[in-house]
């Protein structure tokens, strides 16, 4: 589903990626792991196609056409999801009105028509309800003066509704308590299907105690330098990233 | 980088929607203002001895002043006797005795500017006294209103039939030497609207009059009297436009309100006279007094601006907070395009005891525009316990326009507790690209940003007009994405 | 450098700025002009030169290597290694008549230069004694090298029952990647008068640091204006004014952005008690072209008598879109709350007022950038506190 081959990016000059290549197929769900500063994010952003970042080499490919000629908008309707690691304030715009603005972005684009506003509604309730939401907070404006769990559930909120074919998930799991992690989990495993495939990036194994991964990638300097199945994130948590980066330059 | 500028600066390119001319004879003085020009349209409106007086004075005392400098726009000098100070639909001498009679030329001006009398009159229990040029043509609902005491109706129709009120409230808040533009007001002015809200009535519909300036040449200098005697309500609606012409066209107009105690008024503008076009040519001059009296004990005033139109802007709807726990408030949201340039802001005077205020602008900049806040919070020694909280914020779009802040504070009460806040900043990349990884395009996300931007300020008017505002500021920054 | 006529003098007098000026809307310059009118009149002798003696306790309470400017003249100068001390070549016109008229008439225009790194900071006191009406003239000149950095204390003294008038102006050029740190302290006699203007232009990745306190003087007028015009600039700087009855006391800054990116931060914080009038008026511009400036402005004011009266004004003034400015004001009063707090913890109603006064002004002395000068500057701050306190415990009584 979602092919990178070699890509290499830079921001400010700097170069991030450094040839990383990664495959997802449909029904798998693949967690990224590594230190701070190894390109974890920057991944995310690339795929969803964030202009800071200057792609300079390989190939993104997503259901067979290339993503990285794509602008975000179009990215994102043909069902790429990023969930932000940090998830933008909007003042002013109601959550609801940012949900249904980008469903009916999507239908539009399916040649669906506009969901109707009480079924959109009913939904929102229903989705609000298993993540432990209040509903109020679909009349506040987007994430404005959310604290970080609330955030992170209004993106897991947002992939829900949206029921993307690719989810990249960006440190969601970053300053949640056991409550939100657990709430944040359920979520994504709902979303588990096989014609969609969930990437995970994250710097601890302890979300994918909840949500258990078929592949685990170790991603260091832009590269993956390793990849396993689950048992390798739990090495890792015992072993440290230190571990990752003797064996990266070894 | 460039080219998200330039996409953002394509969105706010649109034309302007209400630029038609109404082809109707009008019957105009000609240009220039001397004490002739005035006592013609003083007597062209059959006005008792008193207030040709008062105009009089009024001109007398315009030929002493300047020309207020100070603000932070530019334009060439204004020929004053180049303009023509009246213009009268021709078919003022057999005035319409209802909508039916009125000229269906003008009543398909209104349908163009999105005024549909009968059905906004009928269905939104909306009564409109509309200004066409300088005489009103058509007031509706005035019998419901009459049921319940309440008076609206053209300015020159109160001064025929009650002449006691207009006596008593006409300039005793803005006085006719208050400034330039006031002080020429007061010479010439021509119609506008009177309402008078008798004791502890609720205005039975919110109250709205459009303004269109339509002859060539002609300034519009309109007189707006609101008195809320004690414990009323009242809500007021205003909506300016303009159709295109090349050349400037003056508009001074001069609002007074008078709340007296327990009263409140609302006052709304929608505003959207012809603002030039990209090149800066034509354009209406809006030089305008507002402002406020809480004269009486727990007296409230609210202003809500919504202004997006007129080449030059300078306008500052004001609260004099006189009554002891009187409200002042004013909301704005301004956006300038093009060549476009405002100057304006609030002043809250506190005075009585215990008065508060509350401040929130918002002004967006595109194109070439120059926009300035400008606003005045002056604390009495005598005010004490006085409130104020000022939120001013600015979104800048382009690399071109300009967006300034000139705040005074003037207190001098130890128990005043006054807090101003103000931000500048262009709309967030980082906004629009959550905005488009959700699948949104860029033109929905900048107007989406734009009206959440506003939110605070829209949220005050009436839910009718809220919806127009929206669609106004959504037209305003109508185009494609590059 | 001759002396103009004084009838060229009185002519210059007469176009000090007026209160029809904005920029002078809210300061009355009478009893300057009044000042200076009434001393060519009196035809004064060459200035008597003033005693630092009395200023000693502070240049003594403050590590730093003291320029003794007395009445004007440079009296003495001990430069550390790494700064040297001359004369300027000339004094530039100015815009202004405050500008023309410090040009007319001081003797010596001084001229420090900073070359490295120089770990002792210089001092400058200049002090001003008025035996009979007098006005005093200061002009420096503080250049930095590229890469250069010093810190810079200016004390301003006087002493004296006689009318005086000092009227100073003192210009910073911070070299390419140079650092500047400044502390200026106003201590002036309370029936003396001063107008001073700060000029500094920042260079390609300089740095300026300052904080600037104003506790006596009765009619004082401080402008301090700062140019970018390279890159990578950052600027900071503070200023606290504590004015009790009798005194006037008026802030006004302009950061001109030309460039960026850059940064520029100020923090203006006032305690008004008695009889006084205190004005913050702060100014950003942003030019065209000045992308990714980041500018802040933030004026709060205590305001703790019913005789007195702050003017706040920050402006901004905005050309160009890739900015983020914002700037905050507050008027109001010590946090009730937070008095009650206190006085449940045993402090009586002043006691309580003090430590909340203090701790407001004392936010301002942490930042001090002259480490050396933040002692002296707190016992300072401590004593005017004192005295402002014993106003608002006489109006209470």
């Amino acid at each position: 589903m979602l092919d990178i081959k070699d890509l290499k990016a830079r921001v400010a000059g700097n170069d991030i990626l450094n040839g990383l290549s990664l495959s997802v197929k449909a029904g798998e769900v693949h967690a990224i792991m590594g230190p701070n500063g190894s390109g974890k994010s920057t991944l995310a952003q690339v795929v969803a196609g964030h202009d800071d970042f200057e792609v300079t080499g390989g190939s993104v490919s997503f259901k067979g056409q290339d993503l990285l000629d794509l602008d975000p908008e179009e990215r994102a309707r043909e069902g790429i999801f990023l969930g932000f690691q940090y998830p933008v304030e909007i003042p002013g715009v109601n959550n609801a009105y940012l949900l249904k603005a980008a469903m009916n972005a999507r239908r539009a684009h399916r040649g669906e028509g506009e969901i109707d506003s009480f079924e959109f509604l009913k939904l929102a309730r229903e989705k609000m309800a298993a993540l432990g939401m209040d509903p109020k907070f679909l009349n506040r404006g987007v994430n404005e003066g959310f604290s970080g769990g609330e955030k992170k559930r209004n993106e897991i909120l947002q992939m829900a509704m949206l029921e993307p074919e690719c989810a990249i998930l960006d440190e969601t799991d970053s300053g949640l308590d056991i409550d939100a992690l657990k709430a944040v989990a359920a979520g994504v495993n709902a979303l588990r299907s096989p014609d969609r495939a969930i990437v995970l990036v994250t710097h601890y194994q302890r979300l994918l105690d909840y949500v258990e991964p078929d592949f685990v990638h170790v991603l260091s300097q832009g590269r993956i330098v390793r990849s396993g199945d689950k048992t390798l994130a739990l090495e890792l948590e015992e072993k440290g990233y230190d571990w990752v980066r003797e064996a990266a330059s070894a | 980088m460039a080219t998200e500028t330039e996409q953002l600066e394509s969105l706010v390119n649109r034309r302007y929607e209400h630029g038609f001319v109404t082809d109707i004879a009008t019957e105009s003085l000609p240009p220039g203002l001397d004490e002739d020009v005035v006592r013609a349209i003083s007597a062209r409106k059959n006005e008792p001895q008193w207030l040709l007086e008062w105009r009089l004075q009024a001109y007398r005392q315009w030929l002493e002043m300047d020309e207020p400098e100070w603000a932070h726009v530019h334009y060439p000098k204004i020929d004053y006797n180049a303009i023509s100070y009246f213009a009268a639909p021709k078919s003022d001498d057999d005035r319409p005795k209802s909508l039916d009679e009125v000229d269906p030329k003008l009543l398909e001006t209104y349908d163009k500017l999105g005024i549909p009398l009968h059905e906004r009159a009928r269905l939104a229990g909306v009564a409109v006294d509309a200004v066409f040029d300088s005489v009103s043509v058509a007031t509706t609902f005035k019998e419901k209103l009459s049921e319940a005491g309440v008076i609206f109706c053209s300015f020159s129709e109160a001064v025929a039939e009650h002449p006691e009120l207009v006596r008593q409230y006409l300039g005793s808040v803005v006085p006719r030497r208050d400034n330039y533009f006031a002080a020429l007001n007061s010479a010439v002015f021509s119609d506008g609207s009177f309402v008078y809200v008798p004791k502890g009535v609720r205005c039975p519909m919110e109250l709205s009059t459009y303004f269109r300036i339509n002859a060539a040449n002609t300034g519009q200098f309109e007189r707006t009297l609101v008195v809320a005697d004690e414990g009323s309500y009242v809500s007021y609606l205003e909506g300016c436009t303009a159709p295109m012409r090349d050349e400037n066209q003056l508009h001074a107009a001069v609002v007074e309100l008078v709340a007296l105690e327990d009263a409140e008024i609302k006052y709304s503008t929608v505003q959207n006279w012809y603002p030039g076009d990209e090149n800066g040519k034509g354009g209406i001059y809006n030089f305008v007094t507002k402002r406020g009296d809480c004269r009486g004990a727990n007296s409230k005033i609210s202003w809500t601006q919504v202004e997006t139109g007129s080449a030059i802007t300078w306008k500052y709807p004001s609260c004099l907070l006189r009554g002891a726990n009187s409200v002042g408030e004013f909301y704005s949201v301004a956006v300038t395009n093009n060549l476009q340039q405002a100057d304006t802001g609030t002043k809250m005077i506190h005075i009585g005891p215990n008065t508060s205020s509350t401040i929130v602008s918002k002004g967006i900049s595109a194109g070439r525009a120059q926009q300035a806040y400008r606003g005045l919070v002056k604390v009495m020694p005598q005010a004490r316990g006085a409130r104020n909280h000022t939120q001013c914020d600015s979104l800048l779009i382009g690399k071109d326009c300009g967006a300034h802040t000139f705040p005074y504070m003037e207190i001098r009460n130890p128990s005043a507790k006054v807090e101003h806040e103000a931000t500048t900043s262009k709309i967030s990349a980082n906004q629009l690209f959550y905005c488009r990884q959700r699948g949104i395009s860029e033109e929905d996300a900048v107007n989406m940003i734009v009206n959440g931007f506003c939110k605070e300020v829209f949220k005050e008017l009436p839910m009718e007009f809220a919806v127009e505002a929206q669609a106004l500021l959504n037209v305003s920054l109508e185009g494609a994405v590059g | 450098m001759s002396r103009p006529s004084d009838d060229k003098l009185r002519e210059i007098v007469a176009r000090f700025p007026t209160t029809r000026e904005e920029d002078w809307k809210y300061t009355d310059l009478s009893r300057a002009r009044d000042i200076a009118a009434r001393w060519l009149e009196e035809k004064p002798a060459a200035a008597a030169s003033a005693s630092p003696d009395r200023a000693a306790a502070i240049t003594d309470s403050i590590d730093a290597a003291w320029l003794v400017i007395a009445n004007g003249e440079l009296q003495t100068s001990r430069p550390p290694d790494g700064v040297t001390v001359g004369k300027v070549d000339y004094i530039p016109l100015g815009d202004s008549a405050l500008a023309e008229f410090n040009a007319a008439l001081v003797s010596d225009g001084i001229r420090i230069r900073v070359s490295g790194k120089v770990s002792t900071p210089i001092g400058l006191l200049l002090i001003d004694s008025a035996e009979r009406t007098s006005v005093s003239q200061a002009y420096v000149e503080i250049e930095f090298d590229d890469g250069a950095s010093a810190g810079v204390i200016e004390y301003h003294a006087s002493r004296g029952r006689a009318d005086q008038y000092a009227n100073t102006f003192v210009t910073f050029g911070i070299g390419e990647a140079a650092s500047a740190s400044h502390v200026r302290i106003q201590d002036r006699g309370r029936q003396h008068v001063q107008t001073s203007k700060t000029r500094v232009r920042v260079g390609k990745d300089a740095s300026f640091s300052s904080a600037s306190f104003d506790l006596g003087g009765c009619l004082v007028r401080n402008d301090i204006d700062i140019d970018i015009a390279r890159p990578g600039a950052d600027v900071s700087f503070d200023g606290l004014y504590l004015a009790g009855d009798g005194q006037h006391i008026d802030n006004h800054t302009r950061v001109d952005h030309r460039v960026g990116p850059a940064t520029s931060r100020q923090e203006y914080r006032g305690i008004l008690n008695g009889r006084c009038r205190c004005v913050w008026n702060g100014k950003a511009i942003v030019h065209e072209g000045a992308d990714g400036t980041d500018a802040d402005q933030a004026n709060h004011n205590l305001l703790l008598s019913e005789k007195a009266e702050i003017d706040a004004k920050p402006e901004l003034e905005i050309y160009t879109d890739d900015v983020k400015c914002s700037h905050g004001t507050t008027v109001g009063q010590l946090d009730e709350t937070a008095l009650f707090y206190l006085r449940s913890r045993g402090l009586d109603r002043n006691a309580a007022i003090q430590v909340l006064t203090h701790a407001f002004a004392a936010g301002l002395v942490t930042r001090v950038p002259v480490p050396a000068a933040r002692d002296a500057v707190s016992s300072l701050i401590e004593r005017r506190l004192e005295e402002l306190a014993v106003t608002i415990e006489d109006e209470e009584s």
